[in-house]
């Protein structure tokens, strides 16, 4: 239960299910089974939609009731590894509808939250039961070119700074 | 379901920074503070509308207004903002309520794969 080293930003999480590898794989590869757990409390998952082969596609939709109304937000990633009942790697990024991925500062969030991140799920059947470890973990952001929004953010960045 | 304050509180600020005009409002006022009308101009809307958008804000914290009569200048505070940029945290008890989630549901339909069983 502790980041793999304190430089990456990394969140791991072991648990054990009193189920079989395959059970637990379909939570994390069947829309309907995903659905029934994902998410913050209090949230709803109204959109899962998996193309569960690598290259393939992954996009969910969450849904909040808040004090100021009902919110959404969109999550669209990848496949990368696929390897049933044994080991799911998939990234993830903050979305729009269409599957636009927009850069955290875009969705309001100040420098050190990543663009995008991976999900490592690995499990291992231990008789007949699975131990589940889940690793999340922040992938840097590529070069690409900043935005109007993304300097914008800088600054605040920088007044964060100066608190 | 019960949300603990925390989680209500960052759900408050998710919740603010989920709309455009607001975002681009905090993005001005990291530059320095600014009055309604100031902020008012970038954007094809009337007052009454950008001061919902400040209301909302204020809410959550994100934004404190001065109280000189004419003036009010808005002013960011970004302490709600350094608690969402702790993003591994964040996470870290999303996916542990999640996994408890997953247990109950996992048991659940356990539960009901040996009630059919037991029908047959």
């Amino acid at each position: 239960m502790t980041d793999i080293d304190g430089s990456q930003q990394a969140v791991v999480l072991e648990r054990n299910f009193d189920a079989p590898v395959d059970l637990v794989w379909k939570m994390w590869t069947e829309p309907d089974h995903f659905k029934a757990w994902y998410g913050p409390t209090g949230a709803r998952i109204t959109v899962a939609e998996f193309d569960v082969r690598v290259g393939g596609t992954r996009q969910v939709c969450m849904e909040m009731d808040t004090p100021n109304g009902n919110m959404q937000m969109w999550f669209i990633g990848e496949h990368r590894e696929v390897v049933p009942a044994k080991r799911l790697v998939y990234t993830e990024s903050m979305s729009d509808a269409d599957g636009n991925i927009m850069s955290p500062a875009d969705m309001g969030m100040p420098e050190g939250h990543p663009e995008t991140t991976e999900v490592i799920v690995q499990l291992e059947d231990v008789g007949g039961k699975t131990r589940m470890v889940m690793t999340h973990v922040g992938i840097p952001a590529d070069s690409g070119g900043a935005t109007g929004w993304a300097m914008a953010f800088d600054k605040l960045a920088d007044h964060l700074e100066s608190i | 379901m019960i949300l603990t304050t925390e989680e209500e509180r960052l759900s408050e600020t998710f919740a603010a920074l989920a709309n455009p005009t607001r975002r681009a409002i905090l993005a001005r006022l990291a530059e320095g503070e600014a009055n309604v009308s100031q902020l008012a101009e970038p954007f094809d809307m009337t007052f009454p509308a950008i001061s919902r958008h400040l209301r909302v804000l204020n809410r959550a914290g994100l934004v404190t207004q001065g109280r000189q009569a004419q003036y009010r200048p808005c002013k960011i505070n970004a302490a709600p903002l350094e608690e969402i940029s702790v993003w591994t945290e964040q996470y870290r008890s999303i996916w542990e309520a999640s996994f408890d989630r997953m247990d109950d549901y996992i048991q659940q339909i356990q539960n009901n794969q040996k009630d059919e069983n037991a029908d047959d």
